[in-house]
């Protein structure tokens, strides 16, 4: 047929009608099964993200059956002595606490151009929680890791549909044994929901956030990288920039780590119509492992910039709040732009960087308002 | 786990989209939404008006049955691809194990490519229910 054309269920379903997932509040739903959920922008107006309010990426389906009393997480491989490990048994080693922005490598994946496949996220695919849990090297350390212990594997309890490959990925040895990296149990101080990975997750702070495997019911020390889909292909970045559209060969690309630098603008929103007077320009700005330096604002289509004001909230792995107060000179239409810079120096980019699975989208972010 | 649609299932959906008259068939989804919501196996605790569906046309029900196995309607909805690169989704989700006789291969993927090209517009997303207020279709 030559068009979409528009199907009966849309007829049966009006697009303004909401669907209830319980316990999530007025999220984008980019799908259902399996769960997908997008932030609207606008919630990213707090410095923790309420749970109810903070993204769902899921590879696979959830597991269909999570009991707390009789889940048990391995931890092997290259080590001395294998465990195994209760709820109750993780409970009891030392907690630490990390304030981390968790975000997915396919953030932003639909502004890309030309497009390319995957979960089409818009800019909410971001949040920043508190998560808490033993650390993992304390583990690791119970297990003692050989010599030939170099990186660390992290499978999940996600159900694989048909052929498709396992959810496993793995982290080199030297962030695993970082002291901010966790064995997460609770987040925002409850602990996680079945979205988030109730009973554990990984938690590896400024990485991308499929590094950190939800469901965990696995942990192997590998003497090499873990050899699976969701290491190559997935989750790689050309060594080189890339044309727009060109395609990449492996041997040219490497997995993604860390987060880039990023901001986003979270109010005015896109399209609003604002009334002449002061406008408080707002959002958050975010850098992985690195340290937010400077946000700046520009209303004239870039050709000056003037530095927002950092929220006072901080910490190493989240995201500093900002707003700049805006005072537009008379009535209009008004282009407002908002770029990020680094404690490593890096600075957003004025076209998006592309690749051809849109990883890392970090473009100056921008929202069209009118001022009457 | 991952499930076989039922026959039940397949019987109603191979009726609905067998249909010309647009009413009987609304009828009949609607009938299939109350009484076998087959696509929502894997949540047993949803509701049925969760999913979406697939655009009419000769490949539908092909594509309802080798697609929506493993993933709701949402994931193809929502993209905008070129021939070569829903040709590519299409043979490696077979290889992940999505049923496509090799003599459907090419409609499938003129199918695919024809409803969700580049020039399309964007798709609208649904909200979820908001506890604290009513939810909005995002932009």
């Amino acid at each position: 047929m030559a068009g979409a054309a528009p199907s009966m269920l849309t007829w049966a379903l009006p697009q303004g009608q909401t669907v209830s997932v319980p316990g999530e509040d007025g999220m984008i739903l980019r799908s259902f099964r399996f769960v997908d959920l997008e932030s609207p922008v606008e919630y990213f107006n707090s410095w923790l993200t309420p749970v109810p309010h903070f993204f769902v990426r899921n590879h696979m389906h959830e597991p269909s059956e999570l009991d707390a009393s009789g889940w048990r997480l391995s931890l092997g491989g290259e080590v001395e002595k294998p465990l195994t490990l209760s709820l109750a048994e993780l409970s009891k080693m030392e907690t630490h606490s990390i304030v981390n922005t968790l975000e997915c490598a396919g953030n932003g994946r639909s502004l890309q151009r030309p497009q390319v496949p995957g979960i089409q996220w818009g800019k909410g695919a971001v949040g920043t929680a508190r998560f808490s849990g033993p650390r993992l090297r304390d583990a690791l350390r119970r297990a003692g890791v050989k010599p030939t212990g170099k990186h660390v594997m992290f499978r999940g309890l996600d159900e694989v549909p048909g052929k498709v490959p396992p959810f496993i990925r793995s982290i080199p040895i030297e962030k695993a044994l970082d002291a901010d990296t966790l064995i997460a149990t609770h987040m925002n101080g409850s602990p996680l929901t079945r979205h988030h990975g109730f009973p554990a997750r990984a938690l590896v702070p400024g990485w991308i956030g499929a590094a950190s495997c939800k469901w965990l019911a696995e942990i192997k020390v590998l003497d090499a990288e873990f050899v699976g889909n969701f290491m190559s292909p997935g989750y790689r970045f050309p060594n080189q920039p890339v044309k727009p559209g060109d395609a990449v060969k492996p041997e040219d690309t490497h997995p993604l780590t860390a987060l880039s630098v990023k901001s986003v603008i979270s109010g005015p929103s896109d399209d609003a119509t604002l009334k002449a007077g002061k406008v408080v320009v707002h959002g958050a700005a975010w850098a992985g492992e690195a340290d937010i330096v400077k946000v700046e604002i520009s209303a004239d289509g870039g050709a000056t910039w003037d530095i927002a004001k950092l929220g006072h909230d901080q910490a190493h792995y989240a995201w500093r709040l900002w707003s700049y107060d805006w005072k537009p000179a008379k009535a209009g239409d008004y282009t407002i732009q908002s770029r990020a810079t680094d404690s490593q120096g890096r600075t957003q980019p004025a076209t998006p960087v592309w690749n051809p699975s849109g990883y890392l989208y970090n473009a100056i972010d921008q929202v069209n308002v009118h001022v009457s | 786990m991952f499930r076989k649609m039922s026959a039940n299932g397949k019987r109603l959906l191979k009726k609905v989209t067998a249909k010309s008259d647009m009413a009987v068939s609304a009828i009949a989804l609607l009938a299939l939404i109350s009484v076998s919501p087959f696509w929502a196996l894997d949540q047993k605790a949803a509701p049925a008006n969760v999913t979406a569906d697939l655009p009419a046309g000769p490949m539908q029900a092909k594509a309802t049955t080798a697609c929506l196995e493993c993933h709701e309607a949402r994931i193809i909805l929502q993209q905008r691809l070129s021939r070569g690169a829903w040709t590519k989704e299409v043979d490696k989700m077979t290889k992940w194990g999505a049923v496509v006789d090799g003599a459907d291969r090419d409609a499938l993927i003129d199918y695919l490519s024809s409803n969700f090209s580049p020039d399309k517009p964007a798709y609208g997303p649904q909200r979820t229910t908001d506890k604290n207020g009513s939810g909005r279709t995002s932009k």
